[in-house]
């Protein structure tokens, strides 16, 4: 009876504690992705701005005084800023900080083109001619901006290069005999030089003038606005216009600003270009080595250590693999490289030093195992019976893999190849080694020739992350790039093993019953 | 509960076929006893000795055709494991064969009878003869063609033929009983012709046996059975 | 001398060298370092339906196989002796493996249908040797679904998956995959081991219809499907092949007490 009852009770034991355990799982994926949403979704909307006055033992408003931008509430904010004041003269007891936090109304936000953020009630415009405008008058300032701009560019662009080529080739000819021609050439060229910087200074008088919360003045250069509104006072639509601005900018832009604003584009795209590249290596040499062990090898001892090693590869930690990406790729194959092909260039390294292609291999060798194992598994998964049929056709044994094993293991090889790049796409810390960097200023595809700059360094979703993360925690507005970056990663991820199962279960079902 | 059996529409052409075949082997077997049977009365009536004598060589025929069919039946019950009304039709066919041979066995004692001149001068014996003869012959057609088709009304038809025979009989043993009795000096020559009347009566017997087979063919029952009584007397209307 | 019933089977002395389809000499098999043939003779009457039966493991399937050298896919074989098919022998070194099996068809216990439609089931082998002419593909399809007596069910869906057919239908369809190949030689692996009997009736009908074309060999677990469908069999234990006859003299009349026992039910 009591025996009966233990027993009972060890079943139920297990059942919940199973159930336990499969529920605090979901409930914990579900609270990650949540938190990672919140934050990073933060980032698309437009946060109000708030005007914060500190005032000491009950006095008059102090000069602390500054615009804060926050999604959070006033009242939370100041308890906020209240605790980190209370905090900073916690050892000066005689100093009573007090925080009042208001909603700025009429404040504009001010983004710049080269990053800082700037907020303010506006004050005027001003021009080359006159003091000061209305804010009416903007539009009409800034197409004068543009016209100057066109003509700079103008000058620039067509006017000095033109003299500088033919300076530079006179340069070359012979010295003495070309002096006066060579005289005149500098002449103009100083000409247009100064009529360029006196564009230039008559773009930077069209200002903007705004006041701070302190009551002081400050000026910025017309051209240097990128966008300018009241936070406080967007409508609906506006609202909704800023977050796919900002969603646009985001998968579009580059990042500004010590990455604390911008777009993470270069990351997407060096993580696509890495991943890619990745895939054109690893995945035929994974199928290929997996049809090799499962359809050729002998079963041998030597193919049962080949299986032990690659399974010890999996578990091989990642950094390792950077490691030898390397030491291996990067000095030893990079560096016989240049020595081969690039010597003219030497000691400046074009292969020899870390970039796309040695990520790319490094990552290859590191998702090898991962597609090896399920195209193995994909393989073992093709009834002998459908292989003695083939054979029984008149097949041979390529003719037999070729047709009737591959296309039925498909689905294993494409599952692999998925998984490898969703590895691919989060790995971190080899890729710090062989090429991904926190900021790249070209992209390894452009317009210049040969097109595709394998040997470039490029940016990568999980150095991005990583980096934001190390570098910038205390600054709110970055920490928010950095969670719709990995928000983005999340996304990507999720999509690819969607992807996966869903290619997966449409190739069964083309070889399944149903 | 009747059922005819369909013996072409098996799945297998080839059973088709060995079913087709061993019936039709017990008709060939039934024509050629029928042409037996003829023969030994016209060697009879015409008191031919030499026709009588090919008949009773003719028997052997008779028993290896019957150790063909009977082999035939073996082998299609080991080889297709007949069922229901097949089998049916394979048993009744196998005891068919047997009781065909025994007939054929009845026709040669008749010719041996006949080969050996030892007809009585009876004329009215003859004639007794001669009337159960016929009789088995009409008989036996009337059993083989409703063997043949299945019919179970012509059986039970043929079937009744068999007291006519019998009554023949017992008027044709009777006369030679007087007979007999008449000269007893020549009592073992009577005594071949009794054998002789005796296997024309066991004729009759055989085909009616024949005829219950056709009957237990298509309704799965002995005829003589309580349960049979009233199908058959509904038949005989 | 008379006969009532008409016999086209000769005894198995009787088969002259012509009449044979396949004739098995010495033969060995080992697998996995294990006889599982041994020296076994036969001569398989050409155009007949030859039989294999015998206790499971008794070596039918191995010997099946190594009519077209199925065997050699296992790991570890090792095979003597010589198999005789058309003057050639199968076991010689200059024979094509492929090629050979092009020319002897079999169909294996469990339908093996190719994840592909129907039709590029049928075509499989002819692709392989390298037809690729519509008109003549099309025209084998037709012909090999009639012979394999599909055709009618499956005209209109030809372009279906294969996998989508009843078990009897996968099982004609693997007929007719390896008849469009026109093999002289059929091999068949308890074929309908796993169908319902009404089916099976019909692919012994098929079957027996094919031996017009060709040469038959049927493994069979059940005692009374290789009486009824068989024209000679042999009866294997062990490995060893104990009898062979044709079918009527050894389901009636086994030459051997072992063959009486196991066809019988009495086998200890
Ligand atoms: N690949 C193999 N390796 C080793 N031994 C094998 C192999 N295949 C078969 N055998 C052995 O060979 C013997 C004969 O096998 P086979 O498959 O020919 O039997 P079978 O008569 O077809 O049996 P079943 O009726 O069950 O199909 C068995 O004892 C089996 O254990
Ligand atoms: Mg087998």
């Amino acid at each position: 009876m009591l025996k009966k009852y233990l027993n009972h009770f060890k079943h139920s034991l297990a059942e919940t504690s199973a159930m336990l355990c499969v529920s605090s799982l979901i409930i914990f994926l579900i609270a990650m992705v949540l938190f990672i949403g919140f934050k990073g979704g933060q980032y698309f909307v437009p946060q109000s701005i708030y005007k914060v006055v500190v005032s000491f033992n009950d006095g008059p408003a102090s000069d602390e005084a500054f615009y804060q931008a926050s999604s959070l509430s006033a009242e939370a904010l100041q308890t906020q800023y209240l605790e980190r004041y209370q905090g900073q003269f916690l050892s000066q007891p005689e100093l009573r900080p007090g925080v009042s936090v208001t909603p700025a109304e009429q404040v504009y936000q001010i983004n710049t083109r080269s990053g800082p953020v700037y907020f303010g009630e506006f004050y005027a415009l001003s021009s080359p001619e006159q003091e000061l405008h209305p804010l009416t008058e903007l539009e009409n300032l800034k197409q004068a901006v543009d016209l100057l701009e066109r003509s700079l560019n103008e000058v620039q662009g067509n006017k000095l290069s033109d003299l500088h080529s033919r300076i530079a080739a006179l340069n070359n000819s012979d010295v003495a005999k070309e002096a006066p021609a060579r005289q005149d050439l500098m002449d103009e060229f100083s000409k247009w030089q100064l009529q360029a910087s006196a564009l230039k200074t008559q773009i930077q008088q069209f200002q903007m003038r705004f006041k701070e919360a302190d009551g002081s003045l400050v000026s910025v250069p017309l051209i240097e606005i990128d966008e300018l509104f009241q936070a406080n006072q967007l409508t609906q639509i506006e609202r909704i216009g800023f977050t796919l601005n900002k969603l646009w900018q985001f998968i579009a832009d580059k990042p500004k600003q010590a990455a604390t604003t911008g777009g993470v584009f270069p990351a997407i795209f060096g993580t696509v270009l890495m991943v890619l590249l990745m895939a054109v290596v690893v995945a035929p040499f994974g199928i290929i080595a997996a049809i090799y062990l499962h359809e050729y090898a002998p079963d041998n001892k030597i193919t049962g250590l080949i299986r032990i090693g690659i399974s010890n590869m999996a578990a091989v930690p990642s950094i390792v693999y950077g490691v030898f990406g390397l030491g291996f790729f990067v000095y030893v194959l990079g560096g016989s490289l240049d020595a081969l092909f690039y010597s003219n260039t030497l000691p400046s390294p074009t292969f020899g030093t870390p970039g796309l292609l040695w990520a790319s291999l490094t990552m290859g060798l590191l998702t090898l195992p991962v597609v090896i194992v399920s195209a193995e598994e994909g393989l073992k998964r093709v009834p002998e019976g459908l292989r003695a049929g083939s054979y029984a056709l008149g097949a041979t044994k390529y003719e037999t893999v070729l047709k009737v094993v591959v296309p039925m293991a498909s689905p294993g090889m494409l599952t692999g190849v998925i998984l490898a790049i969703a590895r691919a796409a989060g790995e971190v810390a080899p890729l710090i080694l062989v090429g991904a960097v926190k900021f790249a200023p070209n992209l390894p595809i452009d317009a210049e020739f040969p097109f595709v700059h394998l040997e470039r360094q490029f940016m990568h979703l999980g150095v991005f992350i990583y980096d934001g993360a190390f570098h910038n925690q205390t600054q709110t507005q970055s920490a928010s790039l950095m969670f719709a970056t990995c928000m983005l990663l999340l996304i990507i991820v999720f999509l690819l093993n969607i992807s996966a199962i869903m290619f997966r279960h449409r190739l069964k079902t083309r070889y399944e019953r149903h | 509960m009747r059922r005819q059996i369909q013996l072409n529409t098996h799945i297998s052409a080839k059973f088709n076929q060995e079913l087709e075949g061993l019936k039709h082997s017990v008709l060939t077997m039934g024509g050629v006893l029928e042409q037996q049977l003829v023969n030994t009365l016209v060697a009879l009536q015409e008191k031919a000795p030499s026709l009588a004598e090919r008949v009773a060589l003719n028997d052997s025929k008779v028993d290896l055709m019957e150790s063909q069919v009977e082999q035939e039946c073996m082998r299609i019950i080991a080889k297709r494991n007949p069922t229901a009304g097949d089998l049916r039709l394979v048993m009744t066919v196998s005891k068919t064969a047997t009781d065909l041979e025994r007939i054929g066995d009845e026709i040669a004692r008749v010719a041996r009878l006949v080969t050996l001149n030892k007809i009585p001068d009876s004329d009215l014996v003859f004639s007794g003869m001669l009337d159960i003869g016929n009789r088995n012959v009409s008989m036996m057609r009337a059993t083989f063609d409703a063997f043949a088709r299945q019919d179970d009304k012509a059986a039970i038809l043929a079937h009744q033929q068999d007291h006519d025979i019998d009554r023949v009989y017992k008027k044709v043993l009777e006369q030679t009983a007087a007979e007999i009795q008449a000269n007893p000096k020549e009592i073992s020559q009577w005594l071949d012709v009794l054998w002789a009347i005796r296997a024309f009566e066991r004729i009759g017997d055989r085909c009616k046996n024949i005829c219950e087979y056709v009957i237990y063919l298509t309704y799965g029952r002995d005829m003589n059975s309580a349960s049979m009584k009233k199908t058959v007397k509904k038949l005989l209307k | 001398m008379l006969k009532l019933f008409e016999r086209d089977i000769l005894s198995v002395d009787e088969i002259s060298k012509a009449q044979t389809g396949i004739d098995v000499r010495d033969l060995c098999v080992h697998l996995n370092h294990k006889p599982v043939l041994n020296n076994i003779n036969i001569r398989i009457p050409k155009n007949k339906i030859t039989a294999l039966i015998g206790q499971s493991g008794c070596g039918k399937t191995t010997l099946l196989n190594s009519f077209n050298r199925m065997n050699e896919l296992n790991k570890n074989h090792a095979c003597s002796g010589e198999v005789w098919i058309k003057d050639r022998n199968i076991y010689d070194r200059k024979e094509k493996v492929a090629k050979l099996r092009t020319q002897i068809g079999m169909v294996f216990q469990r339908p093996n249908p190719f994840p592909m439609s129907i039709y590029e089931n049928v075509v499989f082998g002819l692709k392989i040797q390298g037809e690729n002419n519509r008109r003549k593909l099309d025209d084998s399809v037709e012909r090999a679904l009639r012979n394999a007596a599909l055709w009618e069910e499956v005209k209109d869906r030809l372009f279906d998956s294969a996998l989508m057919l009843s078990g009897g239908q996968q099982q004609r369809l693997m007929i007719a995959r390896a008849l469009a190949l026109e093999p002289e030689i059929l091999l068949l692996d308890e074929p309908t081991s796993a169908l319902d009997p009404l089916t099976t009736l019909y692919i012994e009908e098929l079957i027996n219809e094919l031996k017009k074309q060709c040469t038959l060999v049927i493994v069979t677990h059940n005692m009374q499907q290789a009486a009824r469908v068989s024209d000679y069999a042999a009866f294997m234990h062990k490995g060893e092949l104990i009898e062979f006859s044709d079918s009527d003299s050894l389901f009636t009349m086994p030459a051997k007490q072992q063959t009486e026992d196991y066809i019988t039910g009495r086998y200890g």
